[in-house]
């Protein structure tokens, strides 16, 4: 048996991306904080990979409104309206912060921060460091971490909540060194991310792998829009081992255009007032019927050109692609890119109030794990923004919350002990079943689904999560915990996507005919919990 | 797809006394990484294999390991047939997994004073260069100052000169970089080589704060005196007999007839201390029928003054060589000195080319030289081989004359003012050295820079020559065995 280390504190956040280490430092003024992160601070999640940019209103031409409107457009109305009210009002505020902390973003001549257009966005509002702007953010955050006294764990692997009746208690994760830690919270944050990596095609890192989703759920909370997942336009198709890896929006946003391999700027057949720079939903489908239609390259892509941009503007606003590529064996400086969809971003998450609190007590969810912020599809640029707005408000929500008794329920850890020594008896190796799912996930919950689709799809998950997992050493039991979480993610993004039987942002029932467009729709957002799942109804005003 | 066969180091701390290796057939897609033959091998092969990765775009840093022997980040670097892949040069944690918090940690971070400037468009433009560390630590694990001596390291060098830049910062940085061994960098470029993001550590990092340091009066001592040497006298050392400007005119012609003709910038050392070295380097160039000019005005190239920090009076000494070079319409400018051939190359903007003896002579071809029964070893001047891309060309010119047995190349810690300014750093670094020169079993060792012949010499008890004074006994073998057959 492996010894449970114990600890205690006032606020766990689980989770080192953007959302998570904000949420941390936010919360460090109120009490002890701990910090799990699955990988180490500033190199996992999927911040540090963002590229473009991050949306604020900072010009006296721009306004909260419009950044409003554009918001509620681009997510189909399917946001909550008084999410993103606080999302547009407050992420001049945090990026603000940032710059105090010693953000390094690219600045005009007259010294404000520099902002550049992104897609469905009526005013250049994505404030950005070259194309390496969530590496500056996550560089800024794990600097202004170190300053403050959060405890930061490194390389645990959060497996569960831990509960006292209704009430989330903290959390037991997996140290690197395969042991047990319980650590109790009066409060918990979860702030791990997203899912993508549930996709045989994504851009996520490998930390996204659906686990606030599922441990949340798993404790009982509800989630919303899980069916919403974004294919962003643009993934690269080479080398395939590779293929998925993101080709930052800001490739558009700096001038570039989309073609076939008839050499014909497609956009202006799907939306031609927007061109490239639609939104993502819109673009993304472009590219898959081009493709889908035998338009595409030789990697099975279509072409991303810059090659009409001035050098020095590829050079200066593009340098991480530019090197990227050049590793590739592409230099973009003059020749085109191929791009393909790839799974990116989950709209769908935690249900939230304003505070970040989810539906159960004591757990409080943040960034890319809680829905409702960016509807059906989300606005690039958005994502950023939202790590700090939410992460903070999270953060000090949770810091706030009082004191609570509770002691970890000891059975709780036993099941846990037994969940893990079951693995030594496994039967199949989770890499295995991985690439089962990911494949499946690709073919029947893509860019477009139907019903049948969807239920096969829900059958080979269902097959795959009654397989005997298997360990190979004390290193694959994370593994195996990661799995099931990603069995889970999927799980929710098909049932979501079943339980939604209309066509709206992201989400593409090609077998539903319907008579409504997203702003008359009479659909609200889907909902799952282990007790109920639905969705809501009622013809929008 | 395609096969290929790979080695990788294996280390589990609960079982093995030892890291091993072990060899595994995988199978992979064209264009592959090295990453993507760790996931086959943990996905197809052995579940157990543990390596560390993220962002699988080479923007977080996670999976910098070595492949044959170089590190690199596994997601970025193609993969190849037959290649070797171990960790980092740092604590193993498992496998190819690595303990990089220790140094993670110790970075310093930004503490903001109460009203913070923002920087201006010109400080942010500084900043940027620096700013693009994925903090891999690739860096940490190649820096040779970190065996031997109290450095915080490259990267923590970089972080300090970032800081020291932002107006949004309220602590003095580079007093703290100092206290950090600011002063133990010898300026032997590994760390910038292996950086994936090319951040040129020692010259935009080190050398930046080193001048920093020197407006706050925190130049080393001994540094302050090679400056003020250098500014009375042109030379960045005193001379200890007659020098080799005094011992040559300012033309040499050749032998023969003249393939090329060159300027000679000879540097401080081989004029003042190794003036010997340079004759033999004459004599050597002139059975290769190239001219040599020597304008007797020029003076040292700056180097000391660049690496140490100390820039107040380099524009002076840029513009008096350049000078006196360009006065005589000269195209091609020779140097020997392995840190002035990289300063010139590097450091100055010249109107003629420069360059490095061993280009000139494999350039123009060389007479064969007959060889010599002594088995060498060549020691790799950092300011050669990184600083200016030069390594295969003395090697095939030593092979003309003896056989070559390798070493790792290790800096010898004579560079970056580390030899007037640290000795014992350097020593230990010379004593590394030593022990490598040993292993070889070599009975001379050659090289390239007169500050490497010095260093080593004093730290080995093999011969240590010069490359062009290897060739010239190579010629001298030659004649006296064409005499030996006359007669």
């Amino acid at each position: 048996m492996r010894s449970a280390e114990v600890l205690d504190c006032h606020v766990l956040v689980v989770g080192s991306g953007g959302a998570g280490v904000r949420a941390a430092i936010e919360a460090s003024g109120y009490g002890e904080t701990v910090l799990v992160s699955k990988t180490l601070t500033g190199k996992g999640g999927c911040t540090t990979m963002a590229e473009g940019g991050y949306n604020a209103v900072l010009r006296e031409q721009d306004s909260c409104e419009i950044h409003f409107e554009d918001t509620m457009k681009g997510g189909a109305y399917l946001n909550d309206p008084d999410l993103v009210r606080i999302l547009v009002d407050e992420a001049p505020k945090r990026i603000d912060d940032l710059l105090q902390w010693g953000a390094v973003f690219d600045v005009t001549d007259c010294c404000e921060v520099a902002q550049r257009p992104f897609g469905g966005q009526r005013f250049p509002r994505t404030c950005y460091a070259g194309d390496r702007t969530g590496h500056e953010m996550m560089a800024t955050l794990v600097e202004r971490l170190a300053g403050t006294d959060v405890d930061v764990m490194n390389e645990v692997c959060a497996l569960d909540l831990l509960k006292d009746g209704d009430r989330v208690l903290g959390a037991v994760g997996l140290t690197e060194k395969d042991e047990l830690v319980a650590i109790r919270a009066d409060s918990t944050v979860l702030a791990t991310g997203g899912g993508t990596r549930i996709y045989d095609i994504s851009t996520n890192s490998s930390s996204g792998t659906g686990d606030g989703f599922a441990i949340g759920y798993r404790a009982g909370a509800e989630l919303i829009d899980m069916e919403m997942v974004q294919f962003h336009p643009t993934g690269a198709v080479y080398p395939y081992d590779a293929r998925g890896r993101l080709i930052t929006e800001a490739v558009r946003g700096e001038g570039g255009v989309l073609k076939n391999s008839l050499g014909e700027r497609f956009m202006n057949r799907y939306d031609p007032e927007r061109m490239e720079l639609s939104t993502r939903d819109v673009v993304s489908r472009a590219i898959a019927t081009e493709i889908l239609e035998g338009r595409c390259t030789g990697h099975g892509g279509v072409y991303l050109d810059v090659t009409h941009l001035p050098r020095q503007q590829i050079e200066e606003k593009l340098p991480v692609m530019l090197e990227q590529f050049l590793k590739f064996g592409v230099d973009i400086r003059e020749e085109p890119m191929e791009v393909a969809p790839t799974a990116h971003h989950m709209m769908g998450g935690h249900r939230i109030t304003e505070n970040g609190e989810t539906t159960i007590s004591g757990l409080y969810a943040c960034g890319e794990v809680a829905g409702g912020v960016h509807g059906a599809n989300r606005l690039g640029g958005n994502a950023l923004a939202d790590t700090q707005v939410f992460g903070k408000r999270a953060g000090e929500a949770a810091g706030k919350s009082g004191k609570k008794s509770g002691r970890i329920d000891q059975r709780a850890m036993d099941a846990q002990e037994a969940r893990l020594s079951a693995f030594f008896d496994g039967e199949v190796v989770p890499s295995t079943v991985a690439r089962s799912l990911r494949t499946a996930m690709w073919e029947g919950a893509g860019i477009f689904r139907t019903a049948k689709e969807l239920e096969k799809t829900l059958g080979v998950i269902n097959h795959l999560s009654s397989l005997r997992l298997k360990a190979s050493g004390r290193s694959n039991l994370a593994e195996c915990c990661i799995l099931q979480n990603m069995l889970t993610t999927a799980s929710l993004v098909v049932k979501g996507a079943l339980i939604r039987k209309e066509s709206r942002g992201a989400h593409v029932r090609k077998d539903v005919t319907q008579t409504w467009d997203p702003q008359t729709s009479p659909y609200g957002h889907s909902y799952q919990s282990l007790t109920q799942s639905g969705i809501e109804t009622g013809v929008k005003a | 797809m395609k096969k290929m066969n790979v080695r990788i180091q294996r280390f589990d701390p609960h079982q093995d006394e030892k890291p091993h290796y072990q060899t595994y057939l995988v199978e992979v897609n064209e264009g592959a990484r090295v990453l993507h033959v760790l996931h086959a091998i943990h996905d197809e092969i052995d579940p157990t294999l543990s390596y560390r990765w993220c962002c699988g775009s080479g923007q977080c840093g996670s999976c910098a390991v070595r492949v044959n022997g170089e590190p690199v980040l596994a997601c970025m670097e193609e993969a190849r047939d037959g290649m070797t892949i171990e960790p980092l040069k740092l604590p193993v944690k498992k496998d190819l997994i690595v303990d990089l918090e220790p140094a993670l940690e110790a970075l310093s971070h930004l503490e903001p004073g109460d009203k913070p400037a923002m920087p201006s468009k010109e400080e942010v433009e500084l900043i940027k260069p620096l700013r693009s560390c994925i903090e891999c630590l690739a860096c940490v694990s190649v820096c040779p100052a970190m065996d031997v001596t109290s450095f915080a390291g490259p990267t923590a060098m970089r972080q300090n000169l970032r800081l020291a830049l932002d107006p949004r910062d309220s602590k003095d940085r580079v007093t703290d970089a100092v206290s950090k061994g600011l002063f133990t960098c010898t300026s032997c470029q590994a760390c910038w080589k292996v950086c994936p993001k090319d951040i040129q550590l020692p010259g935009k990092a080190i050398e930046k704060l080193r001048s920093l340091a020197n407006r706050k009066g925190l130049t080393l001592p001994r540094h302050q005196e090679v400056e003020k040497l250098v500014r009375e006298t042109g030379r960045s050392v005193t001379r200890t007999e007659p020098t080799f400007m005094e011992q040559v005119g300012e033309v040499i012609e050749p032998y023969g007839p003249v393939k090329a003709t060159v300027g000679f910038f000879v540097g401080c050392m081989y004029n003042q201390r190794l003036p010997q070295t340079a004759l033999d380097a004459m004599e050597v160039l002139r059975r290769n029928g190239i001219r040599v000019i020597i304008p007797k005005e020029q003076v040292c190239c700056g180097s000391p003054l660049i690496r140490t920090g100390q820039w107040d009076y380099l524009d002076t000494l840029k513009r008096r060589n350049i000078d006196a070079f360009v006065f005589r319409n000269i195209d091609t400018v020779l140097t020997m000195c392995a840190g002035c051939g990289s300063t010139l190359k590097n450091d100055y903007r010249t109107p003629f080319r420069v360059l490095d003896i061993n280009e000139l002579l494999t350039k123009y071809g060389i007479e064969p030289p007959a060889r010599l029964p002594l088995k060498a070893t060549y020691h790799d001047p950092c300011h050669l081989m990184r600083g200016q891309g030069i390594r295969d060309l003395p090697r095939e010119l030593i092979t003309q004359v003896v056989d070559l047995v390798e070493m790792p190349a290790i800096c010898c810690g004579s560079g970056g003012g580390v030899r007037s300014g640290v000795p014992e750093e350097a020593a230990a670094l010379a004593e590394k050295r030593r022990e490598e020169i040993e292993k070889t079993g070599a009975d001379i060792v050659v090289s390239s820079c007169p500050f490497c012949e010095f260093h080593i010499m004093e730290h080995t008890d093999r011969p240590v020559k010069n490359i062009t004074t290897l060739l010239l006994e190579g010629y001298r073998e030659k004649d006296k065995k064409k005499a030996e057959k006359a007669v």
